[in-house]
């Protein structure tokens, strides 16, 4: 019995030490720690030329024309071209939150901004919102069985960029809660901005989203 | 041969690739160290399979001690990473895919109710939480917790219990198969919400490994 506790004690106390020098920053792996002395320059140029041919294929990757960037845990979306950034505008995004889909006890929606890459897909002027099923849920009212019950002008802003799957970048009324997390998924601006936003994406300009 | 070797240096020296031109994608690179250029040519290698498909992805640079949200190339966020400390890092070399995201407490909207919901923000994120990949590899994301015992006892607790559960594991099944690789990571509190709400199921991780210490 004792024996036993021994070695318990001992290897508890083998993985203490163990787990003191992971903790202590060190790199625990395979690869090599330290410089080697000597350097074959054969190898070293041929490493170099490797290098230098994975980073310009990287390069010819990155977009060379302007680019929509939009942070939703900071509700600020940028205009960019390469490293210089062209417009810095408040935004509200995706609130999170979570509707349930009446008659059916596991749907529901998810009011998230969509993470990730996208493209410009439609640009449109004066837009009318098609409000969907959620819009009259979520107030406790009924789905209008006629398409023209769910139109509503003048919401979103004079217009509207959109990116797939009903998402879209637009105006509003409520410029108060611009930088808020407040929408259903969709990306919001004000008038200035989203005139600029307009200006500058054409169908194709990449949106990336994080 | 001697001599063919040392023409063959100066030849190569003549020839030096030029980097001015190039741009820095990958950052506090030592581009005369040769295990440093391999391990930036195998992140490189990940890096733009990701890069070329239309989607947003994480590099863990353990050398330049950030995490960086990146998209096409471009590097969209900086998170800096304040300490860290891995193990059995080397045993896979490919990308990470997120099995989950950190749990988040959504609010749900009730139609009948007068008040509105508050929206989820970044405060609602945790502070502390684990990323579990496939292959398999755990993340363990700590907050710094300066002036504050209580948090960093917590966490203290909870990084022991991740340990303690896979040796118990490994006690109680056996189980003679290499440990998964591990990584903890600290970052600054603002900065663990932000990495909580940027992460996506099946979002891709590459880490970069410090060749040097």
């Amino acid at each position: 019995m004792k024996r036993v506790l021994l070695s318990l004690c001992s290897g508890l106390m083998g993985l203490f030490l163990i787990t003191l020098v992971q903790s202590s920053g060190l790199p625990i792996s395979n690869a090599s720690n330290t410089r080697s002395a000597a350097v074959d320059p054969a190898l070293l140029h041929t490493l170099q030329v490797r290098y230098k041919t994975l980073a310009k294929q990287l390069t010819q990757l990155m977009p060379t024309q302007p680019y929509i960037l939009v942070d939703t845990a900071r509700n600020h979306l940028y205009i960019k071209r390469q490293d210089q950034v062209m417009l810095d505008a408040l935004a509200s995004t995706g609130s999170g939150t979570i509707l349930d889909k009446p008659g059916d006890s596991k749907g529901q929606w998810i009011f998230d901004t969509p993470r990730g890459e996208f493209t410009v897909q439609s640009r449109l002027t004066n837009p009318v919102w098609v409000k969907p099923d959620w819009a009259f849920i979520e107030e406790g009212l009924e789905v209008p069985k006629s398409q023209a019950d769910r139109l509503e002008p003048g919401v979103l802003g004079e217009y509207a960029l959109g990116f797939g799957k009903g998402y879209f970048i637009h105006g509003t009324l409520y410029t108060r809660l611009l930088g808020k997390n407040v929408t259903h998924g969709c990306i919001r601006l004000n008038d200035d901005d989203l005139k600029s936003v307009y200006r500058h994406a054409k169908v194709g300009t990449p949106i990336m989203i994080f | 041969m001697t001599f063919l070797r040392a023409t063959l240096s100066i030849l190569l020296s003549l020839t030096s690739v030029s980097w001015a031109a190039e741009p820095d994608v990958i950052p506090a690179l030592d581009t005369t160290d040769p295990a440093a250029l391999q391990e930036a040519t195998r992140v490189l290698e990940e890096e733009i399979k990701l890069a070329s498909r239309p989607r947003t992805y994480m590099l863990i640079d353990l050398a330049a001690n950030a995490i960086l949200i990146k998209g096409r190339g471009v590097e969209l966020h900086r998170i800096p990473i304040e300490n860290w400390s891995a193990s059995h890092l080397a045993q896979h070399m490919t990308a990470y895919r997120l099995r989950e995201r950190p749990p988040v407490n959504r609010r749900k909207i009730d139609p009948v109710a007068v008040t509105e919901q508050e929206p989820i923000s970044l405060a609602d994120m945790p502070t502390t939480f684990t990323l579990q990949f496939s292959p398999p590899l755990r993340i363990l994301v700590l907050s710094n917790t300066d002036g504050n015992p209580w948090q960093w006892t917590m966490q203290r607790g909870r990084a022991w219990w991740c340990r303690l559960r896979s040796w118990g594991n490994i006690l109680w099944t056996g189980d003679k198969a290499p440990s998964p690789p591990s990584l903890d990571l600290t970052v600054s509190l603002d900065h663990a919400q932000s990495l909580a709400w940027t992460v996506t199921e099946g979002m891709p991780f590459l880490i970069r490994r410090p060749t040097t210490q």
